[in-house]
């Protein structure tokens, strides 16, 4: 059977695809072609969608008006962080979860998928106070801490530990008769071959990190330690209100990595969900 | 090499049993199939020996040395799996050679070990290629190499052949008995396919729910085997079985008598008479027992036939050409001294069981 489709079925569904494509595609292009135009063009209507006289005077304004430098820093290296000590610790976690018989280890990953269900909105308030003990208010620490012990690296242990559930037992005993102990099975057989999953744990993880907003705003009062996702909502005028080219040519700088990190390693992203028996 | 014994090894999972006080002595050098039905516990057993499996009661040795309580990496043996069990993310060089990396061997006697491996097993040209890229019987054969290279002093063959096709496993059978007879390594080969350990083994042992059933060279297994089971198994095609009784003038079953004067010294017993297909020929009306062909199933240079003798459906296998029809009526008779008596309660040969 031929499972080719007509040259007319194919304009079919590729003018469909680009229709459903549009409400994606469209906010993120209004967003690049609104930092490129005066205040007043950004909401006219009908709106252009092409700036008549690009204006790259926005993107100055973005560093001169906060130190947008630093807090893209600020972003930028705890989102490395978090994403290593995050892969470290989901992918050991998940594999003995998968891998370790011990008492009490189905009921203990069922009360660590219960970190899961619990929104960080109900935790924020004794977290303030855990850290306000510690002296850690105004600083990195809990942007770091909490992702990296937190429901995101829940999520992290749970895809690791599928995928490390579908690894062959053989393979591992290979290895204890090659002369492996624990560790070293895990080192040198497991995590190389977990590498769709790591990719995954990774991505979803820095894109957490650099997205995360409610942890900044209630941790953070100083503008250099500020992160991006709260430096953004800084850029408004005398009277509050944004200026929204400005924001917007600060939110196309916030987005940039993102966009670049997803499209270069989203089939690792598949895969590592596909690994896991997740979907999206 | 070293010899391999086994003493009152028992093993539990839970509350079942699976190994039931397994007592077995390999020799060194010797080629060893443990043989059996799906869950009779040969897996396990070879296991055990490999130390993947804890011995819930009992002893392993290996050598002069108790490797009971020994992790695999202790025990000195190799083990080739039924899934190969290469890692895939290693080259064929590098999954030779892994585990004498791992002991931290100079780098010159790998890969000179490595080479003498891939010499014996035709790998030479294969060494920089992934597992994904060979195929099923180019896996096998570097799981085998993966094994000699190491020099254990015992091999364990976790059916290493099921995964090929019936044509590979035939060519592959003869590489690794040559294997066996070039290296003389002690070798413990789990099957369950009678057919490789008849044509691969020194001896074989036949295992039933965790207990040895019969242990012997593969001719005294199907000349003389010690129960019906046994003989059931082994031997394709399988033996038929014909229950009735021992008389002097032979075995009775059915309305017909058989010619056997091995039941004379057991007359009167209730009994199962065994006679493999290839043991039957035909006579004329006086000397044997009617039968009438159900099913005639033409091999080429054999013929094999489903008869029914007196009420009892049996399989025999004539060494030519049959210009046989289903209904046809013939008599056959069991070659002298091709019998086998079993006992009808027990199953156990009857030669080996005090006479009524």
């Amino acid at each position: 059977m031929n499972s080719e489709l007509a040259p007319r079925a194919k304009v079919a569904l590729y003018g469909l695809i680009c229709l459903l494509l549009i409400p994606f595609v469209f906010p993120t292009w209004w967003m690049v072609t609104s930092s490129l135009k005066p205040i007043s063009d950004i909401f006219v209507f009908p709106p252009q969608l092409f700036p008549s006289h690009p204006d790259w005077s926005s993107y100055r304004q973005v560093f001169s008006i906060q130190p947008f430098a630093q807090q893209y820093w600020n972003s930028a290296w705890i989102a490395a962080v978090v994403t290593a000590g995050t892969l470290a610790i989901a992918s050991m976690a998940g594999y003995a979860f998968a891998r370790i018989r011990f008492p009490g280890a189905d009921a203990l990953f069922v009360v660590v998928l219960t970190g899961l269900l619990i929104p960080s909105e109900v935790t924020i308030v004794p977290l303030f106070r855990l850290f306000l003990m510690a002296g850690a208010i105004n600083t990195h620490w809990p942007l770091v801490l909490i992702p990296m012990f937190g429901p995101p690296c829940v999520f992290a242990t749970f895809v690791m530990r599928q995928f490390f559930v579908t690894l062959p037992r053989e393979l591992e005993e290979a290895a204890r008769v090659d002369g492996l102990g624990r560790f070293e099975i895990f080192r040198t057989i497991a995590l190389p071959l977990a590498r769709p999953a790591l990719a995954s744990v990774a991505i979803f993880t820095f894109l957490n990190s650099w997205n995360l907003y409610l942890e900044p705003i209630v941790f953070l009062s100083t503008p250099a330690k500020f992160t991006l996702p709260q430096a953004l909502t800084q850029y408004t005028d005398a009277y509050g209100g944004p200026m929204w080219n400005i924001q917007l040519a600060a939110a196309t700088l916030t987005a940039l990595p993102v966009l670049i990190v997803f499209v270069l390693a989203q089939k690792q992203f598949v895969e590592g969900l596909a690994h896991s028996g997740l979907k999206g | 090499m070293a010899a391999v014994q086994l003493s009152q090894v028992k093993k539990h999972f839970g509350a079942v049993q699976v190994i039931h006080g397994v007592e077995l002595n390999i020799q060194d050098g010797e080629f060893v199939a443990l043989v059996g039905p799906s869950g009779c516990g040969k897996s396990t057993l070879l296991r055990m020996i490999a130390g993947l499996e804890t011995v819930t009661q009992g002893r392993i040795a290996i050598g002069a040395r108790d490797v009971t309580d020994l992790d695999p990496k202790e025990r000195d043996i190799a083990m080739v799996f039924q899934n190969y069990a290469l890692y895939p993310h290693m080259t064929v060089a590098a999954n030779m050679g892994f585990s004498l990396e791992h002991r931290g061997r100079p780098r010159p006697e790998i890969a000179e070990r490595v080479r003498w491996a891939a010499d014996i097993l035709g790998l030479a040209q294969l060494l920089e290629r992934y597992p994904r890229q060979l195929s099923g019987g180019q896996r096998q054969r570097v799981a085998m190499g993966r094994a000699i290279v190491r020099d254990p002093q015992v091999f364990l063959f976790d059916e290493p052949l099921s995964n090929l096709d019936a044509k590979l496993r035939i060519v592959m059978r003869g590489e690794i008995k040559a294997l066996h007879q070039r290296l003389r390594t002690t070798t413990v080969y789990v099957t369950h396919d009678q057919v490789e350990a008849m044509t691969m083994a020194d001896r074989i042992v036949v295992l039933n729910a965790g207990r040895i059933e019969q242990v012997g060279s593969p001719l005294e297994l199907f000349d003389r085997p010690a129960n019906q089971f046994v003989a059931g198994f082994i031997g394709s095609p399988a033996m038929n079985f014909i229950r009735g009784r021992c008389t002097p003038e032979g075995f009775a079953a059915g309305g017909i008598v058989l010619r056997a004067p091995e039941a004379a010294a057991h007359a009167g017993r209730e009994a199962v008479c065994g006679i493999r297909p290839e043991h039957f020929e035909r006579c004329g009306e006086g000397s044997g027992a009617p039968a009438r062909v159900e099913v005639v199933e033409p091999l080429g240079s054999q013929t094999q036939l489903l008869l029914r003798l007196g009420d009892t459906p049996v399989v025999a296998l004539f060494h030519e050409r049959m210009a046989a029809l289903p209904g046809d009526a013939m008599h056959l008779r069991p070659k002298a001294g091709a019998v086998h008596l079993f006992d009808a309660s027990s199953g156990l040969r009857l030669d080996d069981v005090q006479a009524a």
